[in-house]
């Protein structure tokens, strides 16, 4: 029932895929302060490659690499201050003025926080993997475009 | 500066596997560079005793998590050696393997690896330090035994010696928490001595785990078959490294547990029992490595056996032939290695008559085997005399025992010392087929006779300049014992009654050695290791029929099994439960208490429904119902990721039941009555649990939201505190947390790929064979 590819639902994930995106960073940013960040990005962005997948628009073979990136980026995160004589996980916060978008604040936490998101998409793809998508995603043109 | 050495070997074992295929002389370079800065820092502290040399690092600080390096007399001694023999080891290395060797870079940062764990534990003054790299001892050396890994020989032995090496660490680990809870610390440095029952308990368990490393008598079984690794290898394995680390902790310990008679018995009686059975084994053998390597059992019976005696003049008699026998034995293995490398075998009734024809192997071979049968003029003589003197400076029948197993061992120390010289260099009398290798050796390598050449020259000049020699070894004695700082090596003791002793014993042992070495035995049967082996592999044979009875492969099966698992963990609440449930509110409020019947009829429904798209919207509305009772919480974000979640899911369930039957399969009624009385009790207990949990909360002081608002906004920088508190007041709980979602993930492609590939295989328990195969 799902192999067959309807291109409704083809070009409806596409024009989708681009505002989820916009969503995701929106929570991750908005997430310092406002409910949100890089858990609720990641599950953005998880769900936008299970639409994608099911549209037959994206094959999930990437979620080892994207849980080993967002390992590394945390754990760099955690022993970087470690290693130049800081305690391990000690966040640094910079604040400054940015134009158009007024005074902004950020900091290692927003590093260590891609690291999470990086894992939730991975771990999305990885089950998606899982479960076996090999018959939806087979000779679509669209499937090596991905999602951004 | 422990860290900076460590550091070094970790960069050095990079470089040696990058380069090795590039340039091999860089790779080399690289390797002999680490352990050298480890003798440098070594002789330094040898030069200058009394400048204390510690560093430590803490991570955590109430969990005494960290490292914790101390520079001891003992440990200075060591590190010499480790170093100076590890650099000579990895030149030796250079010559031994043949160019090209495509596995030299592995087998370089190995050595490296192992060499840096071997300097962490013999630093170590934490009890976890301790541990932590004697289980890199254990692990390194493993990969070092089974470096030929294409040889089942290589890889049995190795994993022989690291399931005996690695249940020793357990037993350490367990003797160690003893002693902490005995001493109130964890530093090495602080403990007090200790007696009673406490302390025969910590004894037998760290006797047992020295004797697992140190490969004493029952646990030697790993140690000749370790021969399987390259004689590089063999060489620093059995010189200054592992082998040594059990005799260091029965060392370190001495001072600690000394007073308490199991210490004692059971180091003595484990070390004269090593002594002996070593030294048989030696002479039954007619491989000249494995001559060296029960040899190697046999010294380290005796110094195990020197140290549990705990007397002054034997801790110092024991730290000296540790040094000694350091030395001696890496340049015999170095010496065996050569006539392999340069005959094609070891077999000394192959053997024989190779003095014609490697004299120079045959001159340092002979100062090294001289320097093990205590023969002067070599630095294994002062040592042993010392502890023949040792011995008869007892009193009473300790007097008796002690004498008898040191005369006796040594006896057959000198004996199997001269089988193998007379085996491999002396004129062949020992078989019908040999004198046949007398012409035809390969030629000379330099870069294996040369560092064999230096420990030998070392063992002649440790004899000279006895004085230079033993201050760092009385230093480190008196640091064990501080009775033993007025004993030193002496080169000529003089007509002493230890001196006739030891004309007596170097005698009869050559009498003896010689008559052995007349003699054509068969290739002795590996009892001890065959008998390892077959308890191990019968282990895992019975671990893999009950895995195949336990992990039957039917999900509904174990979901079930937890389920009552949890209902049965869970009984213990029902008491307090029943306590408190009266004082609790029904609800906080009505849509609390709407939300609270709708998830509860939508869960109920879930199990009712014959199809599983339907099954599949009634968890959804279990999912928005929690939802909703998040938000009546006022928990925005719990309410936002519990919705993403939700989200994804439905597109996985999208996905996962398009390839499945439309509706469940039938179950039989008996089943079905199983599962609903295992969810009724899950169900109660789950609630019974957390009825306690909350009446607990209310009956507790205020929740810690307070500091937390205030940490969140003054650390973190952010206003919404459970990000802060997820990305930087407890970001080591969520590192933690998505290493787990990151495993699991990968359990859930590991699990997925294969029944993709082959999706309607039943899985059945293996038969006993395919559990053998």
């Amino acid at each position: 029932m799902i192999s067959v590819h309807s291109p409704i639902v083809a070009v409806g994930v596409r024009a989708v895929t681009p505002l989820a995106v916009v969503v995701a960073a929106y929570l991750f940013f908005a997430g310092h302060n406002q409910p949100g960040g890089g858990f609720s990005a990641g599950l953005v962005l998880g769900a936008v490659l299970s639409l994608r997948t099911v549209a037959g628009l994206y094959k999930p073979v990437n979620g080892s690499k994207l849980m080993a990136a967002g390992i590394i980026v945390a754990a760099a995160v955690a022993l970087v201050p470690a290693a130049i004589g800081g305690g391990m996980l000690d966040m640094v916060v910079w604040s400054g003025e940015l134009p158009l978008l007024g005074k902004v604040k950020t900091g290692t936490a927003a590093i260590f926080d891609i690291g999470v998101v990086l894992i939730v998409v991975g771990l999305v793809d990885a089950v998606l993997d899982g479960l076996g998508t090999d018959d939806i995603a087979i000779d679509t043109p669209a499937a090596t475009g991905g999602a951004q | 500066m422990p860290f900076v050495i460590l550091f070094v070997h970790v960069a050095a074992a990079i470089a040696a596997v990058v380069m090795a295929n590039r340039s091999r002389i860089i790779a080399v370079v690289a390797a002999a560079a680490a352990p050298a800065t480890a003798a440098a820092w070594g002789f330094t502290a040898l030069l200058d005793p009394d400048t204390a040399r510690a560093a430590s690092f803490t991570w955590v600080e109430g969990l005494q998590l960290g490292f914790d390096f101390e520079l001891s007399p003992i440990a200075a001694l060591l590190t010499f050696a480790i170093g100076v023999i590890g650099t000579l080891i990895v030149v030796y290395a250079h010559g031994y393997f043949g160019t090209p060797e495509p596995t030299l870079g592995r087998f370089l940062a190995t050595l490296t690896v192992f060499g840096g764990s071997m300097l962490g534990l013999v630093w170590a003054d934490s009890v976890w330090t301790l541990f932590l790299f004697w289980e890199a001892t254990s692990v390194t050396s493993f990969l070092l035994v089974g470096h030929k890994h294409a040889g089942s020989g290589a890889r049995t032995a190795a994993r022989r010696a690291l399931m005996i090496t690695g249940a020793g660490g357990l037993v350490l680990l367990a003797g160690m928490m003893v002693l902490i809870d005995a001493t109130g610390t964890h530093l090495l440095s602080e403990m007090e001595a200790v007696t009673g029952t406490t302390a025969t308990v910590a004894a037998v368990l760290l006797v047992v785990a020295a004797a697992t490393k140190s490969a004493l008598v029952p646990f030697h079984v790993w140690l000749p078959g370790a021969m399987a690794a390259p004689t590089p290898v063999s060489a620093y394995l059995h010189s200054a490294t592992m082998v040594k680390a059990g005799v260091v902790l029965i060392a370190i310990v001495s001072p600690i547990l000394g007073g308490t008679d199991a210490f004692k018995y059971l180091a003595v009686g484990l070390g004269a029992a090593t002594m002996f059975w070593g030294a048989i084994g030696a002479l039954r053998q007619r491989d000249a490595k494995l001559i060296l390597a029960w040899g190697t059992v046999s010294q380290l019976g005796f110094l195990v056996l020197l140290f549990g005696v705990g007397s002054a003049k034997a801790t110092f008699a024991g730290v000296a032939v540790l040094a000694a026998h350091a030395v001696f034995k890496a340049g015999l293995f170095m010496i065996v290695g050569e006539v392999d490398i340069r005959t094609g075998t070891r077999d000394i009734t192959e053997l024989g008559g190779l003095h014609r024809s490697m004299p120079v192997a045959a001159i340092v071979a002979t100062l090294c085997g001289l320097s093990m049968a205590g023969v002067p003029p070599l630095v294994g003589f002062p040592a042993k005399e010392a502890a023949v003197e040792a011995a008869l400076g007892l009193a009473g029948t300790e007097r008796l025992i002690i004498s008898a197993a040191v005369i006796a061992g040594s006896v057959l120390t000198v004996a199997y010392t001269a089988h193998f010289l007379l085996g491999v260099f002396g004129p062949n009398a020992s078989g019908p087929n040999g004198a046949n290798v007398d012409t035809g050796v390969r030629p000379r390598r330099p870069a294996m006779a040369a560092p064999a050449a230096l420990l030998a020259t070392a063992s002649v000049l440790g004899w000279i300049f006895d004085g230079t020699a033993s201050k760092p070894i009385t230093r480190a004695a008196a640091a064990l014992n501080p009775k033993a700082d007025v004993y030193e090596l002496i080169n000529w003791p003089g007509a002493t009654t230890a001196f006739f002793v030891s004309v007596g014993i170097v005698v009869g042992g050559a009498a003896l050695g010689f008559a052995r070495s007349r003699m054509l035995l068969d290739v002795p049967r590996t009892v001890g290791a065959n008998a390892a082996d077959g308890l191990l592999d019968e282990t895992l044979v019975i671990a893999r029929r009950i895995t195949a009875r336990g992990q039957h492969g039917s999900l509904p099966v174990y979901v079930v099994t937890m389920a009552f698992v949890i209902a049965a963990a869970s009984l213990i609440f029902v008491r307090p439960a029943l306590d408190s449930v009266g004082e609790l509110p029904l609800a906080d409020g009505p849509g609390q208490f709407a939300l609270a019947i709708a998830t509860v009829l939508a869960a109920w429904g879930c199990t009712r429904v014959d199809s599983r798209i339907g099954a599949a919207l009634a968890l959804g509305v279990v999912g928005l119902a929690v939802t909703g009772l998040f938000v009546v919480q006022g928990a925005p974000d719990l309410v936002l990721t519990q919705l993403l979640v939700e989200t994804v899911v439905v597109v996985g369930f999208v996905i996962g039941l398009g390839r499945l039957r439309r509706s469940f399969p039938v179950t039989g009624a008996r089943w079905q009555q199983i599962r609903a009385v295992v969810a009724g009790l899950c169900a109660a207990g789950v609630a019974a649990a957390l009825i306690a949990a909350e009446g607990a909360a209310s009956s507790a002081t205020a929740p810690p939201t307070e500091r937390l608002v205030i940490e969140a906004v003054e650390e973190g920088g952010g206003n919404n505190i459970v990000n802060v508190i997820l990305t930087d007041v407890r970001a080591l709980d969520t590192f933690g947390e998505i290493v787990v979602l990151a495993v699991a993930a990968l359990g859930v492609i590991a699990l997925g790929r294969p029944a993709l590939v082959t999706p309607k295989t039943p899985i059945s328990p293996p038969t006993r064979e395919e559990v053998r195969a």
